[in-house]
């Protein structure tokens, strides 16, 4: 089914998801009526069975009749049941459909979300924590539904039977049961605090035992074993006192509750024998007796149980506010082919971070499709935020052209046709290696591993291209790393190519040969290579050179008579015979 | 492994408690007995009723009365298990903190924190879940169902035969389903660690994935984690909605065979034979006997993961101790000895046994005297201190102080003997006066007055919010004020020995003539070691070369 994944019209309206499920909640409604309404049968149907019996043990009725009645009562069991089995496995579906729609609409938002803005640490972490909402969210909105029927419709079955067979029983008995759920009511309060408390104080216990573990031998040194100790069980203490509370109010307080629901057990016994008798309010036979007086014990339980339920549906609204922000309506956008090559142009070129100083300005350069440049620059000298630039996650001063068109003013879709980023971060993934490089695209992953001189590395691992390169590509060295990075940057390739500092971790031959593969699969498109190692800077078609916010371009030999700075940083290295500068 | 510790923390924690043990024991019984008593009031009731008799206020409020006694013993009982539980994990956790003290210092260095101290928490917590909901109710539960089959087989012999049969059975399938449920839960897990992993993945890469446009595959990814979650989940569902159907379709059905036997006359009459109170009574047993069938088959799962937690536990407390220090060694009878404070002779020291770190080590430095401890990194520099602290014994040779052993050294009194400056000084949980009296009540507020001051911070901590009172934390100081601030924390207690490791490699200029400063003030009158060449150029006293 490709229909999988629904999304809701309004992902942030919490009924919008209930309309998305119809077709499950349809299901549940029916068979929870059904259900809910059957289940008033058990208790009437066990009382004509005591009936029954009576009736054939005084010889009023054939033992047949027996058999008609028991079968009676375990074919409408059979499907009661099997409507409390479908609404339960429903309502359950329910919640689960509910659960991803709701996870896939987060992650919709959040891989569109800018970089900036994921920066901020705490954008970050609540996308993190959100997940773990969305599981509690869901869970409330199952028991919600669950309830709408176990509760309401089943309480109202109930009472409606209790009502048939005595009203003014019923409503005798019927005071009760609201008193238990006040009571409850009234001590959510406490309930929580406790539990709230208990938390804390185990929080506390754990941070104790993790100082106490962790300073061991600090404390040992300085003769402290025994006080922390007597720390350490003053935290136990207060541990125990909090446990103990927290459950009391928790566990032994429903059956109380019970207790006194069960208080109208004692007006049905006593005038409900007396309907028997035919001296009551009502004529009743046995089956009616005991058929009121279970029905009226499973209300009591019902409601003993209802407070409960509540505070989860209360945990899943906290949960839900939380996640609300963070679901928009889904962001579809068109998978474009990479834009053709042409020629860049930038003038005037400025930069600096928000709130931050002007890192370089007036930077001018143009480029035709097949060119490589190199930009290079000492340490600090801003080659790296030249190359961010081109990303536009924040604004530059001055233009960058290409094909004529404004970077800044093209769409994130358009600008991801043109411009394609390298950065100092391999960015891997936790898949394979050909994943890495085609990321889901089909094809070969074969000549991009050649052309990074990674493919005999590659055929010498346990599953060759499939082999996994663990979380953020640990399995991998450093210089595997930026090559696979590299390998994928190829096989998307975009007419307009940032590369920074791709070679950090390569030898110089290895160098070479990629830089050969490069100009060859890449030959008409233009190439920015930002790096601090100059070996294949000759080779170049122009050369920036960038230092105190000022870019000098030129190519390789006019820089080396005009610029003494470039031409001396390129001498001491070919001087250190490629010694890695990292 | 024997769980001798365990057990013995176990026994003597009901010892101690004796009459809570008796009262959740009472409480137990009352509560399974109670059980059993308002079917057996409804019997009676019905009867009564069957034979047109009338029934008393009495019998009604009889019956309530056994209704809420069973409770209140429910009550009882799921109050004194917690109670009981807690002082038993208490104990417990106790014990295990007991065990820091007399565990070798090899332990520490070996253990990472996080590991021991996930004894303490998760592996006691299931022992903790194992009280709040297992072993105690899984045997209240089982009394349950025998306590029922038993006054079943009174009431009728038939019906308990048809019940003795089909309890196992299923008995059988619960275990089945939870088997498959848990199965499933596992795989749910994994899917959902999946998920989240996806997570921080996505915001690590995320200007990869905008470059390349990979927006829509890496939805696809995700998408594949939560999908592989949700067909867990509906496996899990299936499960667990099908499960409780089934037990009361069965419960029914038992009662209809029962019912019909009972109906038949004759023979079989007078095997299922009852009256009509019986039939009712012993319709609402029915139901209780499924009832605890699927707690049970919960708790098992419960006692398998308690039992894992205790047997960590109890390796954690099996760990070989440290042979336990002379107490009879008090700080008066170290300082008013006349041995030298600090004497290692011939002392041959490795940690691993293979790897020798010391060889033929001796030295003596007398009261008063300084000395430098000189050598390239691993040389066993740090190794001394530990030496002469306590924490190793050496393979061979001795290390005295004050002529005592110093591993035959009561921890308690090295407070006041060593005044150790590490090089990484580890903050205590507590207020900045904390930091220099680690909670000795002895010093007074103007002897920390006195020692901060000494080290040039009392000005600093005067400007804080609440002064010394301030509760510390980390970026309370900068590293070098951490460092004055362990000096102050050493020289507070008065020791006899100052032992100063490498404190002054990670500090600017500036920072490092206040230390040196406040360290000259100290060393005087003092016996002090030191690992630093700094200090040696300011305070002079005997090299010594490892």
């Amino acid at each position: 089914m490709n229909n999988t994944f629904r999304c809701p019209e309004h992902p942030d309206r919490v009924t919008s998801y209930f309309r998305q499920e119809l077709g499950p909640l349809l299901i549940v409604t029916v068979t929870g009526i059904f259900y809910n309404v059957g289940l008033a049968a058990g208790p009437l149907l066990e009382g004509q069975l005591a009936q029954c019996l009576l009736d054939i043990l005084r010889g009023q009725s054939p033992w047949t009749a027996m058999l008609w009645t028991a079968a009676l009562y375990v074919a409408v069991t059979v499907f009661v049941q099997g409507m409390r089995y479908l609404k339960r496995f429903y309502v359950r579906r329910f919640a689960n459909n509910v659960n991803r729609s709701m996870k896939h609409v987060l992650y919709n938002t959040l891989v569109h979300k800018s970089r900036p803005e994921l920066e901020q640490e705490s954008v970050g972490g609540m996308m993190t924590r959100a997940i773990a909402d969305v599981d509690t969210c869901a869970e409330g909105m199952r028991k919600f539904t669950t309830e709408v029927f176990d509760t309401g419709v089943a309480m109202a079955a109930y009472l409606a039977l209790l009502l048939y067979y005595d009203w003014r029983l019923a409503l005798l008995t019927c005071l009760f049961p609201p008193v238990a759920f006040f009571c409850a009511e009234r001590m959510k309060k406490p309930v929580s605090r406790c539990a709230a408390a208990y938390k804390e104080s185990a929080g506390r216990l754990n941070g104790a035992t993790l100082d106490r573990v962790s300073g061991a031998v600090t404390y040992r040194v300085f003769g402290l074993e025994e006080n922390r100790d007597r720390a350490y069980e003053t935290r136990l203490a207060d541990y125990e006192k909090k446990a103990v509370t927290a459950n009391l109010w928790e566990n032994a307080m429903p059956p109380l509750y019970r207790i006194i629901s069960m208080l109208g057990a004692v007006p049905i016994l006593y005038l409900g024998a007396r309907n028997v008798a035919g001296t009551g309010w009502t004529a009743w036979d046995i089956a009616a007796f005991t058929a009121f007086l279970s029905c009226y014990t499973k209300l009591a339980t019902k409601t003993s149980k209802a407070a409960k339920l509540f505070n989860s549906v209360q945990k899943a609204r906290v949960s839900w506010q939380r996640i609300k922000p963070l679901l928009r309506p889904p962001v579809e956008e068109p998978a474009l082919p990479a834009a053709a090559p042409a020629e860049l142009a930038v003038s005037g070129l400025s930069f600096a971070y928000p709130g931050g100083p002007r890192l370089f300005s007036d930077v001018s350069f143009s480029a035709r499709p097949g060119e490589i440049i190199g930009i290079t620059g000492p340490v600090a000298c801003g080659k790296s935020s030249l190359g961010k630039a081109f990303l536009c996650e924040t604004p530059y001063g001055g233009s960058i052209r290409f094909g004529g068109r404004e970077l800044s003013g093209l769409t994130p879709a358009e600008r991801g046709t043109v411009v394609g980023y390298l950065g100092h971060q391999p960015e891997l993934l936790s898949a394979s290696m050909a994943d890495n490089i085609l990321l889901g695209d089909a094809g070969d992953p074969g000549p991009w591993l050649r052309a990074v001189c990674l493919d005999r590395e590659t055929a010498a691992m346990p599953g060759g291209a499939d082999t996994l390169v663990g979380d953020v590509g640990v399995r991998l060295s450093g210089g595997q790393q930026a090559r696979l990075a590299l390998a994928r940057t190829l096989c998307h390739r975009r007419p307009l190519l940032i590369l920074d500092d791709p070679f950090s971790a390569v030898d110089r031959e290895t160098e070479g040969q990629i830089m050969d593969h490069l100009r060859q699969l890449a030959s008409d498109s233009i190439i920015l290579i930002l790096s601090h190692r100059l070996d294949l800077f000759p080779s170049m078609d122009q050369v920036l050179w960038m230092d105190g916010g000022h870019v000098t371009a030129g190519t390789h030999a006019s820089l080396m008579n005009t610029c003494p700075d470039y031409a001396g940083l390129y001498l001491a290295q070919a001087a250190g015979g490629g010694k890695r500068h990292e | 492994m024997n769980k001798h510790p365990l057990r013995r923390i176990l026994a003597n924690t009901l010892r101690d408690a004796w009459l809570l043990t008796l009262g959740l024991l009472a409480a137990v019984a009352g509560a399974i007995v109670c059980g059993l008593l308002p079917p057996l009031v409804l019997e009676d009731i019905v009867d009564g009723l069957t034979s047109g008799g009338a029934v008393s206020l009495r019998l009604a409020w009889l019956y309530f009365g056994a209704v809420a006694v069973s409770g209140l013993f429910e009550t009882a009982k799921e109050f004194l298990i917690t109670v009981l539980g807690q002082k038993i994990t208490r104990a417990l956790r106790h014990a295990m903190c007991a065990k820091l003290s007399r565990l070798p210092a090899s332990y520490f260095s070996a253990q990472a924190p996080g590991v021991t101290s996930s004894r303490f928490v998760n592996d006691v917590d299931t022992v903790e879940a194992l009280f709040a909901s297992g072993v105690i109710s899984m045997a209240v539960d089982v009394c349950k169902v025998v306590s029922i089959l038993a006054v079943i087989f009174v009431k009728s012999r038939g019906l308990g035969l048809l019940l003795v049969l089909v309890t196992p059975l299923l008995f059988a399938m619960t275990r089945v389903f939870q088997k498959r449920i848990l199965r499933a839960q596992v795989e749910n897990r994994v899917a959902v660690g999946k998920v989240s992993q996806h997570v921080p993945e996505t915001i690590r890469n995320i200007r990869m994935i905008h470059t390349f446009r990979k927006e829509r595959y890496m939805e696809e990814r995700y998408d594949s984690a939560i999908q592989e979650s949700y067909r867990a989940m509906e496996r899990s569902n299936f499960y667990d909605a099908v499960y409780s159907p089934i037990i009361l379709t069965v419960s029914a059905a038992v009662v209809a065979v029962m019912m019909i036997c009972s109906s038949l006359g004759g023979g079989m009459q007078a095997f299922f034979g009852m009256s009509v109170g019986t039939a009712v009574a012993v319709i609402a047993y029915v139901g209780k006997v499924f009832e605890p069938l699927e707690s049970i088959g919960m708790e098992i799962q419960n006692i398998q993961s308690a039992v894992a937690g205790v047997r960590r536990i109890g390796e954690f407390l099996e760990e070989p101790e440290q042979p336990s220090a002379d107490s009879s060694i008090t700080l008066e009878s170290l300082r008013t000895s006349s041995q030298p404070p600090v004497q290692l002779t011939d002392v041959d020291f490795s940690y691993d046994g293979v790897q020798p770190i010391l060889n033929h080590c001796g030295f003596t430095v007398n009261a008063g005297e300084s000395a430098t401890l000189v050598g390239r990194t691993g040389a066993g520099k740090s190794t001394v201190f530990k030496l002469l602290l306590g924490l190793y014994a050496p393979t061979a040779g001795t290390v005295r102080i004050f002529g005592a052993d110093a591993t035959s050294i009561p921890n308690g009194v090295k407070r006041k003997l060593f005044g150790c400056v590490e090089q990484f000084p580890r903050l205590v949980p507590g207020t900045v006066a904390e930091q220099i009296t680690l909670w000795d009540d002895s010093i007074s507020r103007e002897q920390v007055a006195a020692a901060a001051t000494m080290v040039g911070l009392h000005e600093t901590i005067s400007h804080l919010e609440q002064g010394y009172d301030t509760p510390c934390t980390e970026s309370l100081f900068s590293q070098g004020e951490l460092q004055l601030l362990a000096i102050a924390r050493a020289v507070a207690a008065d020791p006899a020995i100052l032992l100063l490791d490498e404190i002054t490699a990670n500090l600017d200029v500036e920072t490092e003539r206040r230390v040196l400063d406040a360290l000259q003030k100290a060393a005087q009158s003092r016996t002090v070691l030191s690992i630093s060449h700094r200090l040696y150029r300011e305070t002079g006293g005997q090299q010594i070369h490892l």
